[in-house]
């Protein structure tokens, strides 16, 4: 990738404090233990995972919706991390989120114009011109002009999630944290969204990081992933490459984990035993090693670092070292 | 074939249930019928509200009245119409003869009483078990779905256990009794890709154990080509294809269910085929119709692609393909 990248992500971590019990030292939740990945412009990076693996949490992480622990988000080669809220505002609207649930994400005694407005609104964008960039927005994200009056309980799940995107769009982001942003809807209307979502990066050149649990789905809209485990990155890299022939054990257990509708040949499935562990006190070594088929003394010992194995794919296994 | 020489364990003929609101009558289910034949795993696979759940839960009864109403249609069950029976009849089939197991374990299962408590429970209900049978049953239940430790695990409350092993611990209850049929209505939509694959593999193990017979409710297109034998495909209240499994992936018939695979993101896609389509996914225009008022014509002719003037005027009604391939639809004979 040519120049600074869009996003830079360094070491990014997260622990949440839990209730400190009498006479012992007070435990953290390591939601994010230690994750860094560049992305550039016009490109997508999805972010996969299960439940509890830290997705959710580095996304909100890079908003700066919730304070990292330690390390640093660089946006356009500037670090977001240490500024103040006001230093951090213009780069703000530069960055937008799109959430899981866009009936919860939009205030339901505002029409939906208004709704669409807010964020111009907030950054001083004079009445006069908003009226004509929220028509514009609703053209754009494919709901009719009329529908400015409604109210978010009149809109099915698929348009309530258009108008999401709407408000995303209005102050020209570059780039757009989406976190499941389709996991609430029916496959016809997912379709749907995420077609909108690759028009829309195609005709404006965002920059998406697209958290999602639905492998296919990340598959089909991201141009790099990256697999979280535990709180960390176990691979990531160009997505053609990470699902034709996945390094890390995870990678593999979990690709092969997913129902297919061709029979794939003599595909063998690696069923995983046991559940994730708990973020509140992770294994040592390799947080994987617990579950991992091919575990070796020393991923109990020592965790492995993300190394390039070559053309800027990186996995962190020692079996790939 | 009568239903007798086929080996049919449940047979739904022309279920219609309806939903009586304050202004206007919601057609959930409208006219569906097939069969569960003994020892098969049969999909029904839909979008959210196209009455897939309702079917599955009237076969139960546990779908309270009002607001809701059997409007026609029988489910036959040993010969015997389970819609005839009363609450006390009822009891004796749930869990007994038929159960069911739900999506989200934690809402299904009861947070104030042990696991073992609630696996034990329909055979206490069903068969007297004593109590000591009862908690040796629950630990052995335990110990088939795959949880270590059981005794100990028996004694525990939901909230102990991880959401996977809910769901275990939700099957065991349900086989608890040696059911002849298990409704499992969306079994592993709430959990995780590895968590579900550990779940669906239980499921197939525990059917050749026990000989149970599936009824498999899910909209994930994936989990049926995995488990199913045979897939009934439902649309705004109705069956519009129903076939063998391999059949309706290799060769699917209706315009709905073509749309459903095509949208469906697919892991198997080769790169290439990816990049060429500029990466979009064909879309199903439109959204799924409401279901009040009179159905005049196919249900999913406003978002057919195929549709012609006969589609808005008149009913399509089932045809059989061959091989048992059902589908309701006037354009799709040329397919």
């Amino acid at each position: 990738m040519a120049g600074t990248p869009l996003l830079d992500v360094r070491d990014l971590k997260k622990h949440f404090p839990l209730k400190r019990k009498l006479f012992r030292e007070r435990q953290h939740v390591h939601a994010v233990d230690g994750v860094s990945f560049t992305l550039g412009p016009g490109e997508t990076l999805g972010i996969v995972g299960e439940s509890g693996c830290g997705k959710s949490t580095a996304a909100k992480l890079i908003m700066r919706l919730i304070e990292p622990t330690t390390g640093q988000v660089r946006f356009d080669g500037t670090d977001v991390t240490a500024m103040t809220k006001r230093q951090f505002r213009p780069f703000r609207r530069r960055m937008q989120i799109l959430f899981q649930d866009p009936y919860a994400s939009l205030n339901p005694r505002m029409s939906a114009g208004a709704i669409v407005g807010e964020p111009l609104l907030n950054f001083g964008v004079p009445a006069s011109e908003r009226s004509a960039r929220v028509e514009q927005l609703f053209d754009r994200i494919g709901l009719h002009r009329d529908a400015m009056r409604k109210y978010a309980h009149e809109f099915s799940g698929g348009q309530q999630q258009r108008l999401g995107i709407a408000r995303a769009l209005a102050l020209e982001p570059r780039l757009i944290v989406c976190d499941e942003p389709v996991s609430a809807l029916d496959v016809s209307i997912q379709a749907q969204i995420i077609n909108l979502l690759i028009d829309l990066q195609q005709d404006l050149g965002i920059s998406y990081i697209f958290v999602a649990h639905d492998l296919a789905v990340v598959q089909h809209i991201s141009d790099r992933v990256a697999v979280m485990y535990l709180g960390r990155l176990v691979e990531i890299g160009d997505g053609d490459r990470l699902f034709a022939q996945p390094l890390h054990p995870y990678t593999q257990a979990l690709l092969s984990a997913v129902p297919r509708t061709i029979a794939a040949g003599e595909r063998r499935r690696i069923v995983l035993k046991g559940d994730v562990p708990s973020p509140v006190s992770p294994p040592p070594g390799c947080h994987f090693h617990p579950r991992c088929p091919e575990a070796a003394d020393r991923c109990r010992q020592q965790a492995p670092e993300l190394r390039d194995v070559g053309g800027g794919y990186h996995v962190s296994c020692w079996l790939h070292v | 074939m009568t239903s007798a020489e086929r080996d049919t364990i449940v047979e739904v003929d022309d279920l219609k249930v309806w939903f009586a609101n304050r202004d206007a009558i919601v057609r959930a289910v409208d006219g569906v019928s097939f069969e569960l034949l003994r020892g098969e795993t049969l999909g029904i696979v839909g979008e959210s509200g196209c009455g897939k759940s309702v079917t599955a839960m009237t076969m139960l009864q546990l779908i309270p009245s009002p607001p809701s109403v059997i409007a026609g249609g029988t489910i036959r069950y040993n010969g015997e119409d389970l819609l005839t029976f009363d609450e006390e009849r009822m009891r004796a089939i749930r869990g007994n003869e038929i159960s069911m197991i739900f999506q989200d374990p934690m809402t299904s299962l009861n947070p104030v009483l042990t696991i073992g408590e609630q696996i034990a429970e329909p055979a206490k209900l069903h068969r007297g078990l004593s109590q000591s049978a009862a908690r040796e049953l629950a630990a052995e239940m335990l110990q088939k779905v795959g949880i270590p430790e059981p005794h100990r695990r028996a004694d525990e409350y939901p909230h102990q256990f991880s959401g996977g092993m809910r769901q275990r611990a939700m099957i065991a209850a349900a086989l608890a009794c040696n059911p002849k049929v298990l409704i499992a209505d969306e079994p592993t939509t709430a959990l995780d890709v590895t968590i579900q694959a550990q779940i669906l593999e239980l499921m197939l193990a525990l059917k050749h154990e026990f000989g149970t017979s599936i009824i498999m409710i899910t909209h994930d297109l994936g989990v049926v080509a995995e488990t199913c034998g045979r897939v009934v495909v439902m649309y705004a209240g109705r069956k519009v294809e129903e076939a063998a499994t391999a059949e309706l992936f290799t060769a699917p018939r209706h315009p709905y269910t073509l749309g459903l695979l095509a949208a469906t993101p697919r892991l198997d896609t080769a790169p290439a085929i990816r990049r060429a389509d500029r990466m979009r996914l064909q879309e199903i225009p439109g959204m799924v119709p409401t279901l009040t008022g009179e159905r005049v014509g196919c249900s999913f002719a406003p978002r057919c692609p195929k549709s012609t003037d006969i589609c808005r005027e008149s009913d399509p009604q089932l045809e059989d393909y061959g091989n048992g391939h059902l589908t309701a639809c006037f354009n799709c004979r040329s397919a």
